[in-house]
């Protein structure tokens, strides 16, 4: 059995070798998209023209108190001593200092972050499970009526976006009927339930439109997959209806839908800037907001550098994902 | 596009809601900015809307406030057009370096959660709505970009423009002849699926308060003073979020109906990574006199 | 060579003399137009025996292979006649029953053979699932009689085989791992639809040396279905010729390849002169 085992060896390699190539092809395309993007927000500032002289001392500041507080916060020094400054703050995990209130910015974000990652992963969540149902079933029932009332049902939640989401469960379930509360963030340590029902209408409301792709991309894929000739030659070696569908049509229609998801998170993460606003969640969006409104350019700049990050960070196990299911999928781009 | 039935649907409310733009201020029955005493009143015969809570009338806010939601999305589907179709058909042609950096390109803007994006920047750049719907352009374009990169390949790689560039065929007269009808499908069914984000970005926007400066009208912004007085018109926010989900429909089913008419050109509409195999169910066999192979 | 166990042949209850597949008058049509495709093919296929099909596209052989198969397109239908694998009637199956009875009882393989294989999945794996799921084979043991059935099929390097994905092998490969997925939970019966068309020449005739080997050693009882006389002549005691739908000629390969009765058969043969039939005509008379 020393050839088995060696076997075994030469498997088990082969694919961790796989696995490691594919990371480090995602990790090749991610570090130039998060150098520049990265840039970009950096570069805002001086695009901006704002200062945090005006925050601070307010419209009819003097040139030479305006010049004073710029080069307190190093405003004065060359833009590109300045953008390997913040950068390399960065990689140290300091974002920078709020021109507003002088906190970390880091700290600031790092607040709000709990509650818009809380509801943006339920979200997903939910997206996730109700998308994957209706597309399934839709696929399965394809010329009956219930594809057509599900299509029909997807179509129109696919039109509505998260704000007007928001507002009708807001109206409806919150003030109408009092079901959940309208506003607030409890966090889960003190308890499950209250937790749950302040977010659960925002993150119904994020979801719908990831629900409204996955189960189209699901469905369009199942059907594609059912027509392929592999689906006959599992059903001629005489492999049952369940299994076909689950270890071989499943992993080869998924792909669509998994790619829709990460296509899907940064829209979430920008869409709960607005479901935020209507909830009176003080999270990662609303923060962005308030900040860009006050023209707080680091906290605003911190607030993108973050985003990026988790929108990368999100694709990059998307991809892992992809790879391992669907290797077939990688071999189209 | 016309023969179908949603193709008819779609263009007929698309026109709708474009002469509503266009005339909006002009039918409107009252002043949109018009303050009165009648507030929160209402649905009436003066106010077919009622009032809101200021007293401005409630449907005049909503038929001036068309026109700038959708020409603002307008605005952000042709600049996405524009900013990404061209480098995606050049892509094929202009070399290696050139196409790995607007793929890196496209990956990055694609990164960027933009209606957040758009947000830090308009409010960063001064609060116009222009700048929004530029930057929310620019941040979309990897759509247009992808798409007629992809149907450019297919065409590049076919046969027939082989052969025309095998007989001495420039690019540009290999673009202009064959690429364009190859691409066109696609980047119209784009158009129209960028039509209905772009007024998502905008009603998102402006609910926010960004971009416009009040009391100008805006459907978004319509909806958001809405919430704010949902114990008196819990039924105000009706109409304008109606409005926009309509539109956003009409403009996709737009891209629908173009898709399914220009049938295979449409399917070159690929908007995920998938490895497209063709597979025949079919065992035909050329005929028998053509012997072994 | 034996293929298909380490232990001796087993012959199935079915007696020598009973056909194991027989399809008897078999019409194909769709039930709803009334149109009709196949106009009644009958045949009978014993244990060790082999059958061959020949004819163009669109001459109807695929499709009563489906039907032997059941899975015949959804519009269409088995209109008259009957179909009866191992002694039973395939009208009374189930879908169950079908399941059970299509590769442990009748099996196929087809053209493309890439297509056929799941394209996410290593292909040693799909031929294990075979043996997990008819013959409830632990993954261990699977595994280890995948690759001996991997060998059977000469493969080189079988081992090696497993971990690899479909697109990483050639037709000629993939049309052995296919036999080996086919013959997996050992059949009666195989259908050979249009096997070695996608396959270069010399592939071609290594897998009808495989498929011969199949029959010898087990017993195995052959449907050979080609729009090439050549693979047909060399393997096949029995040849049916379809045109448009209906058997234009049907009797044993050395009858019809030297004293065709119809015309079409005719036109046939003397086609495929001039790409070497001869020479496998000269074989048969020698032999």
């Amino acid at each position: 059995m020393a050839v088995d085992s060696a076997v075994t060896v030469a498997r088990l390699r082969h694919g961790a070798v796989r696995t490691l190539v594919t990371v480090a092809k995602s990790v090749a395309i991610v570090v130039p998209v998060f150098l520049l993007a990265t840039f970009v927000t950096f570069a805002l500032r001086s695009l901006s023209g704002l200062s945090p002289a005006h925050i601070q001392l307010g419209e009819e500041a003097t040139p030479e108190a305006v010049a004073r507080v710029e080069s307190q916060w190093g405003l004065d020094q060359p833009f590109l001593q300045q953008y390997w400054d913040w950068f390399t703050g960065l990689l140290h995990g300091d974002l920078g200092t709020s021109w507003v209130n002088g906190a970390e910015v880091s700290t600031l974000i790092g607040l709000g972050l709990g509650v818009s990652v809380s509801i943006a992963f339920l979200a997903m969540g939910i997206g996730i499970v109700a998308g994957f149902v209706l597309g399934t079933v839709a696929a399965l029932r394809r010329t009956t009526w219930i594809d057509r009332a599900i299509t029909g049902f997807v179509t129109i939640v696919s039109v509505m976006p998260a704000f007007v989401v928001g507002i009708v469960l807001v109206t409806i379930f919150a003030v109408g009927l009092g079901w959940f509360p309208s506003a607030g963030y409890v966090p889960l340590a003190e308890g499950f339930s209250p937790w749950l029902t302040h977010i659960l209408l925002p993150a119904i409301a994020l979801s719908f439109d990831v629900v409204a792709d996955v189960a189209r991309q699901l469905r369009s894929g199942l059907i594609a997959a059912y027509r392929e000739n592999y689906v006959s030659g599992a059903l001629v070696r005489g492999l049952g209806g369940r299994r076909i569908f689950f270890v071989h049509v499943l992993r080869n229609a998924m792909g669509p839908a998994l790619a829709t998801l990460g296509l899907k998170f940064p829209a979430l993460v920008g869409a709960s800037v607005v479901t935020e606003w209507i909830f009176g969640l003080q999270g990662f969006g609303r923060f962005a907001n308030d900040s860009a409104q006050a023209g707080d350019v680091p906290a605003v700049q911190g607030v993108l550098v973050v985003s990026i990050l988790m929108v990368v960070g999100f694709n990059l196990v998307v991809n892992l994902v992809l790879a391992r299911v669907t290797p077939a999928s990688q071999r189209g781009v | 596009m016309l023969s179908l039935p949603s193709g008819r649907i779609a263009v007929g409310l698309l026109i709708l809601i474009a002469l509503l733009a266009a005339l909006g201020p002009v039918l409107a029955p009252q002043d949109p900015l018009a303050t009165s005493d009648n507030t929160l009143a209402g649905v009436s015969g003066a106010h077919w809307l009622g009032t809101d809570y200021l007293g401005r009338d409630t449907f005049s806010r909503l038929l001036a406030g068309s026109r700038i939601s959708v020409l603002a999305s307008l605005e952000v589907a042709l600049v996405a057009l524009g900013v990404g179709a061209v480098p995606g058909i050049l892509s094929v042609y202009l070399g290696r370096v050139f196409e790995w950096g607007t793929l890196r390109l496209a990956d990055t803007l694609v990164a960027l959660p933009f209606l957040l994006f758009a947000v830090a920047v308009t409010a960063l750049l001064g609060n116009g709505l222009t700048q929004a719907m530029l930057v929310t352009g620019v941040l979309v374009s990897p759509l247009f970009y992808r798409v007629s990169r992809a149907a450019t390949l297919t065409v590049a790689r076919s046969q027939y423009v082989e052969a025309a560039i095998i007989s001495g065929a420039s690019v540009g007269w290999v673009v202009r002849r064959h690429v364009w009808a190859k691409v066109l499908p696609p980047i119209a069914i784009a158009l129209a699926q960028t039509i209905g984000v772009g007024f998502i970005i905008v009603s998102s926007l402006t609910f926010l308060g960004i971009g416009v400066q009040p009391p100008a009208p805006t459907w978004g912004g319509l909806l958001a003073s809405d919430l704010g007085y949902l114990d008196y018109q819990p039924w105000a926010p009706l109409a304008p979020a109606l409005l926009i989900m309509v539109t956003v429909w009409a403009s996709n089913l737009l891209a629908d109906a173009i898709r399914d008419v220009s049938g295979e050109a449409g399917r070159a509409f690929v908007d995920n990574r998938r490895d497209a195999r063709t597979a025949s169910n079919d065992p035909s066999t050329p005929l028998p006199l053509g012997g072994a192979r | 060579m034996t293929l298909l166990s380490e232990k001796p042949v087993v012959m199935r209850p079915t007696p020598a003399t009973e056909p194991v597949l027989a399809l008897r008058d078999v019409r194909i049509g769709n039930p709803n137009t009334g149109a009709e495709i196949v106009h009644g093919i009958s045949l009978e296929l014993r244990p060790g025996k082999v059958v061959g099909i020949v004819g163009e596209s669109g001459s109807g052989k695929t499709l009563s292979c489906r039907a032997a198969l059941g899975i015949l397109p959804s519009n269409l239908a088995i209109t008259s006649g009957s179909i009866e694998i191992a002694g039973t009637d395939i009208a009374t199956l189930s879908t169950r029953e079908w399941t059970a009875l299509r590769g442990s009882t009748i099996s196929a393989v087809f053209q493309d053979p890439a297509s056929y294989l799941n394209p996410s999945i290593q292909v040693g794996p799909q031929v294990a699932e075979v043996l997990r799921v008819k013959k409830g084979l632990k993954r261990r043991e699977a595994r280890h009689r995948a690759i001996e059935l991997l060998q059977a099929v000469h493969l080189r390097h079988p081992e090696l085989v497993y971990s690899q994905y479909p697109h990483e092998l050639s037709g000629g490969m993939l049309q052995r791992i296919l036999i080996a997925a086919a013959c997996a939970a050992d059949p009666q019966i195989l259908i050979a639809d249009e096997a070695t068309t996608a396959l270069d020449v010399t592939v071609q005739a290594e897998i009808l040396d495989l498929l011969a080997d199949l029959r010898d050693s087990a017993g195995l009882a052959l449907v050979v279905v080609s729009h090439d006389l050549a693979v047909v002549a060399q393997l096949c005691d029995e040849v049916l010729v379809m045109r448009e739908g209906e058997v234009v000629e049907h009797g044993p390969t050395s009858q019809v390849l030297y004293r065709p009765e119809h015309e079409y058969t005719r036109l046939l043969i003397d086609e495929h002169e001039q790409y070497g039939l001869q020479k496998f005509v000269r074989r048969e008379k020698a032999s």
